[in-house]
Parts: structure tokens; sequence; C-alpha cells
């Protein structure tokens, strides 16, 4: 499957259907996705394996986080 | 200087002086502001709705109350601006498929606001709910830059740093999910302090990306922002992610000596990517933090790609998951390029979105161990390239190209409080900026840094020719 198929495919899931000309612009951001993916996959990399063993930390996780370790006001 | 320009350019702190001395009305001000708005609003577009007749009538109240001693603080009878996506009367978020909806009530911030005196003109124009930004094509026209007419004012709080940098209203609200109130304020020329993640509400104000959004303030001077946040701050239980931290005064260090303070510069970001028309002034900025006695240091810090990789895919998946719906819906009423970015996080998978959050709060934890350790702030220009020139039709999905040199994402994505401030022109005139962040809760020490440089320049003090 190309990528553009793939693609219509992952929205068709969404229900969504784009003309041709629009699933044409995703296909240069499709890539960097896909680029982002590998670039966050080597920073997790880059810390000891105990730490990419926490919790991933959102909302409202993250602002605890910083109502713990913050602020000198 | 005319007497309608200086009165139009006056900063809140100076016009707060003259009202609570009554030498001036709210009255008096509110009209000379609507004037304005009639005057340059057909050039500047900032404004999707303007409050004439309600503005006039707070005025008189607001007016009535100071006569009888009952004056509130530096906010009242100041006219100002609200962001199109905070509920406050009709508000479109900058979309044809809200075009009729009216708020029952404000949002928290506002009414917060109105509380501390304000007075809201209007609401100025928006990228299309905060993101999708408007083209000569587009249902709402895009708003003008009035340094040059022919360029964007950024956004996606575009209407408020327009009008606020054109002397149409002393201040106005923003919203910030990537840069959406330094970078529009960087593009206008004036300051925007996005404050911690959790210090203003957002309840009330429409969504781009929860984990990402702040609300916050836009103003000519590090002074009027800083008393446009203490209008708004504060812990709000309808925010889910609002802190219950006290909120001290903003104003507090203003004046203090910066001497000896530790600025760590994150050079990875920007270095090797931001343009020279933009570099050169910051660096003379960072020359001018030099001679007020601040000491220079580096801290290590991601890449420009690393920035982009941990905010566009979990910004976008958020925002897929509010809009979805409505694309489905009624996707022919969103801007073409909007539509497309919904449809671009449905993309997102589950554990790059998960993966992006671990590693925004190893960032998070690195910038907090550089604040603890290596440097009092933060600092960085606040974008690499100059703002495009009004785009004829959909520009599709150039925000997440590699080259879209945004440095301002870090401090969304980190929750790191971080203020704007102007830094010089390019060499075609346009407004260049700097970023200042520190730590979480702490925008008083970075109001204190900003207003340090900003009284030793005279930036502040350029307006547009308009």
């Amino acid at each position: 499957m190309d990528t553009k198929a793939l693609i219509a495919a992952k929205l068709a899931e969404w229900d969504l259907e784009l003309t041709d000309a629009e699933l044409d612009r995703l296909l240069v951001p499709y890539d960097n996705l896909l680029r982002w993916q590998r670039v966050v996959e080597d920073m997790r990399q880059s810390h000891q394996l105990v730490e990419g063993m926490s919790m991933p930390e959102s909302e409202p996780m993250l602002i605890h986080a910083l109502d713990k370790k913050g602020g000198t006001s | 200087m005319t007497a309608a320009r200086e009165l139009a350019y006056m900063s809140i702190e100076e016009l707060a002086g003259n009202i609570q001395r009554k030498d001036v009305s709210p009255v008096e001000v509110t009209q000379a502001m609507l004037d304005r708005v009639e005057q340059l609003e057909p050039q500047l577009h900032a404004f999707n709705a303007v409050f004439r007749d309600e503005v006039m009538e707070a005025a008189r109240a607001a007016e009535a109350e100071i006569q009888r001693g009952a004056y509130r603080g530096p906010l009242h009878g100041v006219p100002i601006g609200i962001k199109d996506i905070y509920e406050c009367g009709p508000t479109t978020c900058g979309s044809q498929s809200l075009e009729h909806y009216v708020a029952e009530k404000d949002c928290t911030s506002v009414a917060k606001l109105k509380e501390a005196g304000a007075l809201v003109l209007g609401k100025t124009a928006t990228y299309e709910f905060a993101y999708g930004f408007p083209t000569k094509q587009s249902y709402y026209q895009p708003t003008h830059n009035p340094w040059n007419l022919a360029h964007d004012a950024g956004g996606s709080s575009s209407g408020t740093a327009a009008s606020t940098a054109a002397g149409m209203a002393y201040a106005g609200m923003g919203s910030c999910t990537g840069g959406s109130i330094r970078w529009p304020a960087q593009c206008c020329g004036i300051v925007g302090l996005k404050a911690t993640y959790g210090r203003v509400s957002r309840a009330g104000v429409y969504p781009l990306s929860w984990s990402l959004d702040h609300t916050g303030p836009l103003a000519r001077t590090v002074t009027d922002a800083a008393l446009m946040l203490q209008g708004c701050a504060g812990h709000d239980p309808l925010d889910p992610a609002s802190a219950n931290m006290p909120v001290p005064d903003f104003t507090q260090k203003l004046g203090q000596d910066i001497t000896g303070m530790r600025i760590g510069l994150l050079r990875s970001i920007y270095e090797d990517n931001c343009d020279p028309k933009l570099l050169g002034p910051y660096n003379e900025a960072v020359k001018q933090f030099e001679s007020l006695g601040a000491e220079i240091v580096d801290v290590p810090s991601i890449t420009l790609s690393q920035l982009q990789a941990i905010e566009w895919p979990g910004l976008f998946a958020e925002c897929a998951a509010i809009h979805v719906d409505n694309v489905r819906n009624c996707g022919e009423q969103y801007n073409p390029h909007a539509k497309l970015f919904v449809a671009y996080g449905l993309l997102v998978s589950g554990a790059q979105y998960l993966m992006g959050a671990q590693v925004r709060a190893q960032v998070r934890d690195d910038l907090l161990n550089a604040l603890d350790t290596d440097a009092d702030v933060l600092m960085l220009p606040t974008a690499g390239f100059q703002v495009n020139r009004i785009a004829e039709e959909s520009p599709g999905l150039s925000i997440v190209s590699a080259d879209f040199s945004v440095y301002t994402p870090i401090f969304n994505f980190t929750g790191l409080p971080a203020l704007q401030v102007p830094c010089g022109f390019d060499t075609d005139g346009l407004p260049v900026g700097l970023q200042i962040a520190g730590k979480p809760f702490d925008e008083q020490t970075i109001c204190q840094v900003g207003y340090a440089y900003e009284q030793a320049t005279e930036w502040h003090k350029q307006h547009p020719a308009l």
C-alpha cells in the first residue's frame, strides 16, 4: 500500500474522507510524523531505561509536578 | 505627537494614574479608542466584533464609580480587547461554523478582568480556532500587520497583537498553545506574557490542545503585561489544570537590578537556523544584557527538530480529538488547511502521542535542573523567521515543515512562564523579539529581567506610523 492509500485508509477509520488533492498535501507532513517518531525514540533512549519506565505524564500530572518542583513565588 | 495619538499610546500604568486622579475619564478614553478603531479597522481587520454601546455604558459606570471614590485599581476604566475564542458575547473563534454563537456568560478570566475594572472594547480576530490561519480566501479576513500592511500580524492572537500595537486598545488577552501570545507579540512589536501552565484559567476559552493551552495578556510594556496578568491570574476550579497557587504582585520586582543574574541561552535550538535578519538584533540584545551586569551562560538543550517532534504530534492529536466531529459535520466551513490539521492529528498514533508526553517531561526536568543550578532565567529568540506576507490561498500544512522556526513551543510543553519583549527591527522594518523564561510560577523574575532590558532600550516607545 502506498503512503497516500495508507493515509486514506487511516482517515477512513474515522469516517473522514478527503479529496485527492487534500491527501497529496498530507504526504510530506506524514513523512515528518514518521521522522519525528524516530527523533522522539532517540530522545527516550538517551535516558536510562529505568527513566523510560516511569508513567507518562500529562495534564494534570504535569501541573502537579510543577507545583512540587516549582516556583519561588 | 498629537494629543489623540499620545492618549492612544499611553501605557496602562500612566493612564491609570490619570484616571485615578480624574485627569482623564474612562468615557473620554473609551471614545478615543472607538474613534481609533473606526479609523484603522478597515486597514487592519483586528476585531471580529466591537461592543460600542456596551463598552460606553461600562465606561460611564466606571466613571461614576471613580467619581464617588470607588477606584478599583490600575485596570479600572481601561479599554482592552479579548481574543475571539474567549466566551464573552458573540464568540466566533474566527470560524464560519460559529458565526452566530453568543456566549451565555463571560469566561472566568474575562469576568476577573471586568471585576478589576477593565472595559471590553470587543472581540479581537484570531486564527480559526486558534490554529487555522486565514488567507485572502477566508470567511474572516486576515489581520494585517500594523508595521507593514502586506504582512500577517502573526497568530493566533493576531487581532489582540495588532490592535494593541496600533493603539486601538491598551492591551488584550490572547491564548497560546505553541506560541500564539509571544509570536504575534513579536510580529507586532509588543510584549506577550505566557504565564506558567495553570496560572490563568482557561475555563470558557475554546481549547486547541488541552495539555498545551495557556491564556494570557499582550500589552505594550512589561509593566502593562504584569498589570494585566494581575487582573486575570488565580485558581479556578472550572479549569482542571488550574494551579492552586498564591498570586503574588507581578510588578513587585520591576526596577530591581539584574546585576549578577545568570541568563542561560538555549543556543542549540536557534543558532543553526535563525534568519540572520532576526539573529542580529537578538545578539545585540544579548550584549545589552551583559552591559546591564547580567552573566550570559550557555544551557545545553534540545534542537529545533526535537522541539518540533515533541510539540506538533501532541498538539495536532489533541486538536483532532476536539475537532473531528465538527470537521465531519461541517468541514466545508473550516479553512481548507484547518481541516487538514485535524486530519493530520488523526494520523498520530497512541504510542507516538505517549512517547512525546514522556520526552516532554524529560525536557521539562532538564530545564528545571538548569534553572536550579546553571541559570536564573533562560533566553532565546521568539522566532527565527520573518512573518509571512498575507497568503493568497491555503498554504497547507506549512506549519509542520522543518524550517518553521518558531521557538516558543518549548515553554508550552514544559509549562514554564515566558515573556516576549521587542528587541529591534529586521532589515525590512518588521519587529524582532526575544523570550525570557523562568521557574514555574516565578513570573515576577522574568518580568524583572524583561523590564530591565525594556528600560535600557527604546523599542517599546516606537509605534507603527498608522
